[in-house]
């Protein structure tokens, strides 16, 4: 067992830093740069593509589609970066993450020419058509119906708190061809379909970042299935496996718990409580960043990875309320214009227990799966 | 980074669970709190399991991998102190050890050939003879003692004391990570096999979800733990403790609710885990002190 890190891993976090360095606009800490603004969406297309051409967008893919087949560490080194300065990458982190893996897994050739090339220059931005007013953590049961009329399918419905679909230009479309879990299908959508319609919630998380999209007699041709009809819920299933470790959400949450407690200290305000909170708050990061770590651990050993990644996925979740709260607390002019990096966190982190499925669904593969107690009855 | 055992912490590591093998069970007729290993003690003595730190393959992180194995057991016996804090002293100090802090009763005490006297930010080393400690009946679930009278001190230098308090810091989160994992494996036992309402408590959502939480707190504390035997870092070390007592504070309460009264009872073991736990809350400072640390070592 070995916790340090070997000389290679730390001269690519250092070539990540440097280039972050380079490549931020000089006041990024102070604008609102939420994942899914129009700015932050423009710009993530200007940064991801100097990303690409410095080989730091996809190192971890295969040569054939832009990468050098890195390993795991480098993959998660370069996220935990991403994330700890403020996602610049935006939504693109999907992009790299999970949908381009799995379009190189799915995919038929013509669905690979078209989508993965412009992905791996960081030109596209994707968004995910998974929940609908009537199906969150059931995602299984979800409405949305794509019939096939000839050589087309015609998708009708609803999808919500899909984020980035404001500026998206594909949707990762889970629609039903027929009854039941293997009644779902993938279509990849081009966002200008006719038909489409996208609408912002406005939301406690930032401008931009979730809608409601509603698809009115879409008419996509068959070739835009991904996969073969009826099995696209295990073609996700296996999607998200990609991605098990989820977003490094701790990093940033130990650099605004830092940055918070830094703040209290120069104006003589980091008192006995605040201490308390706060060391509670930092052992939580790093529990949640050990417990990721040990996930990449297993992936790099080629293990299949198993409930600990739910573990990890909630540990992160305590990690951040506790930061969140802390701030909230002891710095509560952050969110009152006094610091908008600490603001910024504060809105990505209400999320963290929401955004792809309910922290309740961990706890539940956790109880069953990591600790052996008896199923719920269905 | 690499988390995968070497072969001699992996062969050091399944001998610790053999010999773990026959202690695993609290006697039927036991009906106390503070139930000693006197035979484990001799067991590890023998095999010079005390002295696994300071073997080059092994180090402080086998050391405490054993000491957490170890720590699950009903019996109890000194080895934290023997396996990861002796071996960072100098001078042969005869074991087992103690540690009195601030004239509080201590696990072991009555019977500890040295002491670790803490008092304040003062750390000192302390021999007793026959007379000067005494036993003292509690309800945690270790042989407490205390001093009976004021002892000569050699006091430790900044430094040492320092290097002392860090490896108190990782013997105490090895400890509190196996007593956790004994803890709620017992209770997950208890759910899986007690039904009410014709089924097994374990199915109700609202005590999966918090033994689910608990379980995620008991695996953050043995990383914690196992990097801050790993590295020897003054703010793993205190990192690791505060998310131990914290932890421990959480999952004693759960799993004491989820066992309803038959954790009530001294019939069944789940006392010993707990009020070890409980013990060990308070120790160093408790989560207070932890968190002094991590504000002077980390912020």
């Amino acid at each position: 067992m070995d916790f340090s890190w070997d000389d290679e891993q730390r001269a690519f976090r250092a070539t990540v830093r440097e280039f972050l360095a380079a490549h931020l606009p000089s006041d990024w800490e102070s604008l609102a740069h939420g994942p899914g603004t129009e700015w932050q969406s423009t710009f993530s297309k200007q940064f991801c593509g100097a990303l690409a051409e410095a080989g730091l967008l996809v190192p971890h893919w295969p040569r054939r589609w832009g990468g050098r087949d890195a390993d795991p560490w480098t993959s998660f080194i370069l996220a935990e970066e991403m994330w700890e300065a403020g996602e610049p990458r935006g939504g693109q982190y999907m992009n790299v993450n999970w949908i381009g893996p799995t379009l190189m897994r799915f995919g038929s050739e013509e669905q690979q020419q078209r989508y993965i090339p412009p992905m791996a220059k960081g030109q596209t931005i994707w968004c995910q058509g998974f929940s609908e007013p009537e199906a969150g953590s059931d995602l299984a049961s979800l409405r949305t119906r794509a019939e096939k009329d000839g050589s087309t399918y015609r998708i009708n419905g609803q999808k919500i708190w899909t984020s980035y679909a404001g500026h998206a230009d594909t949707c990762f479309l889970l629609a039903r061809t027929s009854p039941g879990r293997n009644g779902i299908s993938i279509f990849l959508l081009p966002m200008d379909t006719p038909g489409i319609t996208v609408r912002q919630i406005p939301s406690v998380i930032g401008e931009g970042d979730i809608h409601e999209v509603f698809f009115d007699d879409v008419a996509v041709p068959a070739t835009a299935m991904l996969g073969e009809e009826g099995k696209g819920w295990e073609i996700v299933r296996t999607a998200l496996s990609l991605e098990r470790v989820g977003i490094p959400r701790f990093a940033l949450a130990t650099r605004m718990l830092h940055r918070a407690v830094d703040r209290l200290k120069a104006a003589g305000r980091f008192g006995v409580g605040a201490i308390e909170q706060a060391a509670r708050a930092r052992a939580a990061c790093e529990s949640a960043r050990f417990y990721s770590y040990s996930i990449v651990d297993q992936r790099r050993h080629g293990i299949t990875v198993g409930p600990e990644a739910s573990a990890a996925r909630y540990a992160t979740v305590l990690a951040e309320r506790l930061v969140s709260e802390f701030v909230v607390e002891h710095v509560p002019e952050a969110l009152a214009g006094a610091d908008q990096m600490l603001l910024s966190h504060h809105q990505r982190a209400i999320v963290a227990g929401v955004a792809s499925g309910a922290a309740e669904i961990q706890l539940n593969l956790i109880a069953s799966d990591l600790l052996g107690l008896p199923r719920e009855p269905r | 980074m690499d988390f995968r055992l070497t072969s001699d912490q992996e062969s050091l590591v399944e001998a610790v669970d053999r010999l773990a093998l026959q202690f695993q069970h609290k006697p039927t007729e036991f009906h106390g709190f503070a139930l000693f290993g006197e035979e484990l003690e001799s067991e590890l003595q023998q095999g010079e399991y005390f002295d696994i730190a300071g073997v080059p393959e092994f180090g402080p992180l086998t050391a405490a991998m054993a000491v957490e194995r170890l720590a699950r057991l009903p019996f109890t016996a000194e080895i934290a102190f023997s396996m990861l804090v002796r071996p960072h002293l100098a001078g042969d100090l005869p074991r087992p050890l103690a540690v009195i802090e601030n004239g509080r009763p201590g696990r072991f005490a009555a019977t500890a050939k040295t002491l670790l006297v803490i008092e304040g930010d003062r750390v000192s080393i302390a021999r007793p003879a026959a007379g000067d400690v005494e036993s003292v009946e509690s309800l945690f679930a270790y042989p407490m003692g205390r001093l009976k009278r004021a002892l000569d001190l050699e006091r430790l230098s900044d430094a040492d004391a320092e290097q002392a308090r860090k490896w108190l810091r990782v013997a105490l989160a090895a400890e509190v990570s196996g007593l956790l994992k004994a803890a709620i494996d017992s209770t997950v036992e208890h759910l899986t096999l007690r039904k009410q309402f014709g089924r097994p408590l374990g199915t109700f959502q609202a005590l999966r979800h918090r033994m689910a939480e608990c379980a995620v707190l008991a695996g953050g504390v043995r990383w914690l733990m196992l990097k801050a035997a790993g590295t020897g870092d003054d703010g793993d070390a205190a990192l690791a403790v505060s998310h131990a007592q914290e932890s421990a504070t959480r999952v004693a309460y759960e799993v004491h609710q989820m066992l309803g009264a038959m954790g009530m009872t001294l019939e069944h073991p789940l006392h010993l885990w707990t009020y070890r736990l409980k013990a060990l809350l308070s120790e160093l400072g408790g989560r207070g002190g932890q968190a002094r640390a991590v504000s002077r070592i980390i912020f």
